[in-house]
């Protein structure tokens, strides 16, 4: 797979190539700011980008926004977003502009290539990614009441889901056969109060949307 | 200038004018009256009350001026004004008169205009203050007593002409009468041009006078307007005979002008009535600031002492420099054309200065009078103003604080966030690296030890990142409050209940001493039973923060005066009701400046 990587940070840029590399990607550019990745993506020929959340001039959003960018200049291309940040805000920014294609990941979580690679290939083939670490905090935090309705098993895949897996990938998580795993979607949809028949790229940021809310009003 | 005015006229001076101008009067009436043809007077009744009326209302209005304000030129014009306007009559009067008075007469035929003139341009300061003014009392002199007076009679004999009763011209260098028509005829045009002139220089000023200026002076520049209106009209009736006598229409003109010398006379005393009713005025404020010192009140009570509403107050800062108001606020005394500034100095330093009507410095006393009856009030008042400006300043320099505070935790958030953590990231990158290179090379012990130490640089990275959340969390500066609560809530227990949050964004150190507020109040929220809301309305242009939870605050003390510190730095408070179990419900108000 083509990736390219823009990060100001040299060190992490290098190693993030070496690590791709070693585990059989192929790197084809390597930029320290988002306005140099936009520029260069046509040349590039990426099947993904990844992109550090803060970057030159502001070191604020810098990464959202050329992700949005090439989300809409590259549809084809699919865009991983690198971030130091565990706040559910930013992912949700991102998935709410282009619910596909695009990955959300905390830095840290890169040098485990394994997780990276998985990412990657999710995003190249159209799922959305959220980090797992985001997802279990918003689980472990989330109202109590329609959640304590859920069994283990049922808040697991509902964790998978919030992460961004399709059916598929839930099975393959859980070793669970489809039609179980279909189940088991359906029937958090249910007790949540969610449309059932919500489209994957949907579901995941309803889910998402759910697990972001706070106690209800008293 | 006005020392020597000051020096001539004393009031022994002042004394013997009444009954001489009096006196001077009387015998002009009777002159006129034993030679009835050749005077404006005659024997009729309203000429002779016209003539003496406006000779005495001249006298006594230039008399009363002059004592109640020594230095002023305008008393003695007045003065003057009045056996100027008697001179015609003995000029006319041609059997068994004197001849210096006569000769007198003749000269002075005109020298009445001038002198009213003069008043009026320098009405009421007794001060010619603009070059045309000054241009024109020359010019009004040079025509009416040279041209038409002085020089004509050098070549005019009256015994030759029509008189030969008259008495002797005591001027006459060489008599020819076509010359002397001449020049009078000349000098006519010249008073004309000049009346003219004066009257609209006159209409202007009056047109122009803001309304405190308009009542004091608009009586005198109006009968001054009329009188040289009619004076015109009979310099213009006397130009096509080339000289000034007495007939009929003279007559009615010399009345018409000698009822406007009334008003104007009457005009200058209501002026001077007006100035003594300020002064009671000036009498009773000193009554009211004694009765009731409030806030500001020097101010205004000096505004309606002095019949000035834009008069300003600006006290001189003690230790600092500049002015401030009675708030405390900086200002800086006006510069305006017609304003005028006069410091108020108590031993030696500049206590404040006021700034006011031009206009009132016509009148030092009044001045100096309401100045002095507010002069306790304006002291107490500008160490009010300093204390308070004071009281501006510290509250300034604490937002200041605070904000430099928040500034630098920005700059430790982002550094941490940029330095630390992303070398952090690169390093546990680096070991990943090793340990596949190990795991290549088959080192097993290697293996473990590096998978320690990722595991070990994923811990710090976790700490370091909620560190930098503490310090000042990345989203409050780039998407605001809500979001930023919104953000908070998601570290906090499940039980936390997030109300209404304002959407849109506000000046940097509101929004950070909100959400520090919230923040700290359930900072230490425990896991079980961890319930708390955060609610932010807009209200009064301002934020209400309003935070409530439950279970034991650890240091609540020392917490609330934390946070009441960073509110009260922008002029907030806040308003803390616990409960004996802990309950806490606090309330802050920030206002948006």
């Amino acid at each position: 797979m083509r990736v390219v990587i823009a990060d100001d940070a040299m060190l992490m840029r290098e190693g993030l190539a070496r690590l791709l590399s070693d585990a059989g990607f192929e790197v084809t550019g390597k930029y320290a700011d988002g306005d140099e990745l936009v520029r260069r993506m046509g040349a590039a020929g990426a099947e993904v980008a990844i992109v550090d959340i803060r970057m030159p001039p502001t070191h604020t959003d810098e990464g959202l926004v050329a992700a949005e960018r090439i989300r809409h200049s590259h549809p084809e291309v699919g865009v991983l977003v690198l971030s130091q940040y565990l706040e559910s805000r930013y992912a949700m920014r991102l998935l709410e502009s282009h619910p596909d294609r695009v990955g959300y990941l905390l830095k840290e979580r890169v040098s485990d290539i394994a997780v990276l690679g998985d990412a990657l290939k999710r995003v190249h083939e159209g799922e959305c990614v959220v980090d797992p670490t985001i997802v279990a905090r918003l689980v472990k935090r989330s109202r109590n009441d329609a959640l304590a309705d859920l069994t283990e098993r049922e808040r697991e895949v509902l964790g998978l889901m919030a992460e961004g897996h399709s059916n598929r990938g839930i099975c393959d998580k859980l070793f669970l056969s489809p039609k179980t795993v279909e189940a088991h979607v359906g029937r958090i949809l249910q007790k949540l109060n969610l449309p059932e028949s919500v489209e994957y790229h949907r579901r995941v940021l309803a889910v998402l949307t759910y697990l972001r809310q706070t106690a209800p009003q008293e | 200038m006005p020392n020597r005015l000051a020096g001539i006229g004393g009031r022994e001076v002042r004394l013997a004018l009444w009954p001489l101008t009096a006196a001077l009067a009387v015998t002009t009436l009777a002159l006129g009256r034993s030679h009835p043809d050749d005077s404006f007077a005659g024997r009729a009744v309203l000429g002779g009350a016209i003539e003496v009326g406006a000779a005495l209302a001249l006298a006594a209005a230039g008399l009363l001026f002059w004592a109640s304000r020594p230095q002023n030129r305008i008393g003695p014009l007045l003065v003057a004004a009045a056996p100027a306007w008697l001179l015609p009559e003995w000029g006319n009067n041609s059997e068994g008169g004197v001849a210096p008075l006569f000769t007198l007469g003749l000269v002075g035929f005109c020298a009445c205009a001038p002198f009213v003139a003069h008043v009026a341009l320098a009405y009421p300061s007794g001060r010619l203050q603009q070059q045309p003014a000054r241009a024109l009392a020359a010019i009004g002199y040079a025509a009416a007593v040279g041209l038409i007076g002085l020089a004509p009679t050098t070549v005019f004999d009256p015994r030759a002409e029509f008189c030969t009763a008259c008495p002797r011209n005591l001027v006459l260098v060489h008599a020819n009468a076509g010359l002397a028509e001449e020049i009078s005829r000349l000098g006519i045009r010249v008073a004309i041009g000049w009346a003219i002139l004066t009257g609209l220089l006159l209409t202007v000023r009056l047109v122009r006078s803001s309304r405190p200026a308009l009542k004091a002076t608009g009586p005198v520049l109006a009968a001054t307007i009329a009188y040289l209106g009619f004076a015109c009209a009979d310099l213009w009736h006397g130009m096509r005979r080339g000289y000034l006598t007495n007939d009929p229409t003279d007559v009615h003109l010399w009345r018409l002008q000698g009822a406007t010398l009334i008003l104007l006379s009457a005009g200058v005393v209501w002026g001077l009535i007006r100035a003594r009713r300020t002064r009671t005025s000036v009498a009773q404020l000193v009554v009211e600031l004694g009765q009731s010192p409030r806030v500001g009140g020097a101010r205004d009570m000096l505004a309606s002492a002095l019949g000035d509403p834009n008069l300003q107050l600006a006290y001189r800062r003690r230790s600092a420099g500049g002015y401030v108001d009675i708030e405390g606020d900086p200002v800086a005394p006006g510069t305006a054309a017609d304003r005028a500034t006069t410091p108020l100095v108590r031993d030696g330093r500049e206590l404040a200065v006021v700034v006011h009507d031009a206009e009132l410095l016509n009148d030092p006393g009044l001045f100096e009078d309401a100045v002095a009856a507010a002069r306790l009030a304006v002291e107490n008042e500008s160490l009010q103003a300093e204390v308070r400006a004071q009281m501006n300043e510290i509250r300034a320099s604490r937002a200041r604080i605070v904000a430099a505070a928040d500034a630098e935790r920005r700059h430790l958030e982002r550094d941490l966030h940029d330095g630390a953590q992303q070398r952090l990231v690169g390093l546990s990158l680096g070991v990943r690296l090793l340990r596949n290179e190990a795991a290549r090379s088959g080192t097993r012990d290697r293996i473990t030890e590096l998978d320690d130490a990722d595991a070990e640089l994923r811990l710090a990275l976790a700490e370091l990142r909620d560190i930098a959340h503490g310090i000042y969390p990345a989203v409050l500066s780039d998407e605001g409050l809500a979001a930023a609560l919104e953000t908070l809530s998601e570290r906090l227990p499940a039980g936390v209940r997030l109300g209404t949050l304002p959407d849109g964004r506000f000046p940097a150190s509101v929004e950070a001493a909100a959400y520090f507020a919230a923040a700290e109040i359930v900072r230490d929220l425990p896991e079980a039973d961890g319930g708390a809301s955060i609610e932010v309305l807009c209200k009064d242009g301002g934020l209400v923060v309003a935070v409530e939870r439950a279970g034991h605050m650890v240091d609540a003390d020392e917490r609330l005066v934390e946070i009441a510190d960073r509110v009260g730095a922008l002029d907030g408070e806040i308003d803390v009701r616990s409960r004996t179990n802990g309950h806490i419900r606090m309330k802050a108000k920030i206002p948006c400046v």
